[in-house]
């Protein structure tokens, strides 16, 4: 099966600053792919590639080449819209907007133009429940999200994601501000959610990574290491440094 | 918390005696400045309500209902008890205050919109100073460009469509001047408050597939809302209570209610600065009835504009 992202000698420079570097990848469709390494790595900018949210930094200068779906989109003349309407993201702390459980979901369509009462009713409804929230919220929907829990913060930035029928979801480091409990949620939900979509996440937890991947890449100071099946990547590393970071003995 | 202060002073014996003393110093002057409040307003209510409780040197009393809803002050009479009505002053106090917001908001937010989020660095720098230093002029020269620039510029304009003025002077001279005075202030606290939304919400709807200018109208603005709204406050006080500035382009109408935009008009502070220091007697002590209802009449203001705000801003709990 052809790659979903095939990524081609992507090199990434804050001015003088080379944060990435000769970076190939393929990552594949409909499977987890966990970004993992020490802080500083390169793996939130590798991400921030993907959905060209780098353009917003004006010192960032983004060489190479990006494929998605055979397409490059690393020109300037790619449409960004319509990227980041497939490619959707969520953060690593929930920032959902000062405006109502519904309103928040019902953004993204909304700016594409939908104004069908029914049809946001629907995307709304069938977003949260694929984000597992419904329950949680389905009689005060028209209140504020501010006053939702942080897990259920980043649930409701996954519904609103999950509102624009992306293909693929970035996830920078999406529990490092939840506790175990809400962790453990968001991790039942990327298990079910990837039947549909194609998951990329950051993440600092190797457990993570193991218990929910398919496959994982090691970036080491803004290089891709290694990469292959998250079995293979913990329990038979081809590099020694690979291993080390996995066992806990740097990073 | 003050209570708590207080007893925090007494029991705890911990503080060294510099800490207890300075503690007390600055007590001091907390209370002074506090103070000031009260002493403006009792005598700013002792000298108010002199015109409506004696009977004014033999001209009688004035009537609190008449005073309220009049609609002629003075108009070429000599002093009378009865020659006060500041209904129709305060009618077009409020409304060429709102006027001007009406004009002065939309621009300022664009301005901060552009400022914050859309020019470049150094020249977001330069549009900040001179934001600043708009802010810095004395309301006099505003008054003065009224009076030089706006008036025949507005007298002119009135004459193309066959409406005559009185030189120019009145609502709309008004409403530009108070307009151009709040606009700093305007600009000023949306900039601050626009620029400290959250990175995120912006990156979110973004990513989301939002184009910047949704982003910037339907996230940006919508986070900034609370301090956009207290900058609109802040102008609308400062309209309210603007004298000198008005009193040069008003007209001073001496009846009304006059809503037309080139009928003259007058405010409550035109009205307490016209004539004030050749003036006595009734004459002089009714300018501080004037005062003490725009006292009330901005607490009102504030009071209501605040609720609203309340109810707008009920999403960022």
């Amino acid at each position: 099966m052809d790659p979903l992202f095939k990524i081609r000698n992507l090199n990434l420079y804050y001015g003088d600053f080379q944060a990435l570097k000769s970076i190939d990848m393929d990552i594949p469709k409909n499977q987890v792919t966990a970004l993992i390494g020490p802080s500083g790595c390169g793996k939130s900018t590798f991400i921030r590639c993907l959905n060209r949210m780098n353009d917003l930094i004006d010192s960032a200068r983004v060489e190479g080449s990006i494929e998605y779906v055979g397409e490059e989109a690393n020109g300037p003349d790619y449409n960004v819209i319509e990227l980041r309407k497939k490619v959707g993201m969520v953060f690593q702390n929930p920032n959902p907007f000062p405006m109502s459980i519904y309103d928040n979901v019902a953004y993204g369509p909304r700016q594409q133009g939908l104004k069908d009462k029914e049809k946001l009713n629907e995307i709304v409804e069938k977003s949260l429940k694929q984000a597992a929230l419904f329950d949680e919220v389905s009689d005060r929907l028209p209140n504020s999200a501010m006053g939702l829990s942080g897990g259920q913060q980043q649930r409701l930035c996954i519904a609103r994601a999950l509102a624009m029928e992306p293909d693929v979801i970035l996830m920078d480091e999406p529990t490092s501000a939840l506790d175990p409990i809400a962790t453990q949620k968001i991790e039942d939900l990327i298990n079910v959610l990837k039947e549909h979509y194609t998951i990329i996440i950051v993440t600092h937890s190797m457990q993570q990574a193991a218990r929910i991947s398919d496959y994982t890449a090691f970036f080491y100071m803004g290089e891709l290491r290694e990469i292959g099946e998250t079995d293979q990547i913990f329990k038979a590393p081809q590099l020694k440094q690979t291993e080390d970071y996995i066992t806990g003995r740097f990073g | 918390m003050t209570s708590q202060s207080k007893k925090g002073l007494i029991k705890r014996p911990s503080f060294s005696k510099m800490d207890r003393i300075t503690r007390n110093v600055l007590l001091g002057f907390g209370l002074l400045s506090s103070s000031f409040i009260i002493i403006i307003a009792v005598f700013i209510t002792i000298e108010g309500i002199i015109p409506f409780v004696t009977d004014n040197g033999g001209l009688g009393r004035v009537n609190v209902w008449s005073f309220l809803t009049g609609t002629v002050w003075l108009n070429g009479q000599t002093f009378v008890s009865t020659a006060y009505g500041v209904g129709y002053v305060v009618l077009q106090t409020l409304y060429v205050a709102f006027l001007s917001l009406l004009l002065a908001f939309p621009i300022g937010v664009m301005t901060a919109l552009f400022i914050a989020k859309i020019a470049p660095k150094n020249i977001a720098n330069i549009m900040r100073s001179t934001v600043e230093l708009m802010a810095s002029i004395p309301s006099i020269v505003f008054g003065l460009v009224g009076a030089g620039f706006f008036l025949p510029i507005i007298y002119d304009f009135g004459q193309l469509f066959g409406i005559s003025s009185a030189g120019g002077a009145g609502t709309l001279a008004v409403v530009l001047v108070l307009a151009l005075m709040s606009l700093p202030t305007i600009i000023a606290l949306s900039e601050v408050s626009i620029r400290s939304v959250d990175a995120s919400l912006e990156q979110a709807s973004l990513a989301l597939g939002a184009t910047p200018t949704q982003t910037r109208f339907k996230i940006i603005l919508l986070a900034a809302k609370n301090g956009i709204f207290s900058s609109a406050i802040l102008a609308i006080g400062r309209s309210l209570g603007e004298a000198t500035a008005v009193a040069l382009v008003a007209g001073n109408a001496r009846s009304g209610p006059n809503f037309g935009l080139f009928d003259i008009t007058s405010t409550m502070t035109s009205m307490m600065l016209s004539g004030l220091k050749e003036t006595t007697g009734i004459d002089f002590n009714i300018r501080f009835s004037v005062g003490l209802l725009l006292m009330v009449v901005i607490l009102l203001t504030n009071i209501s504009l605040n609720l609203i705000k309340r109810k707008v801003g009920n999403f960022d709990a």
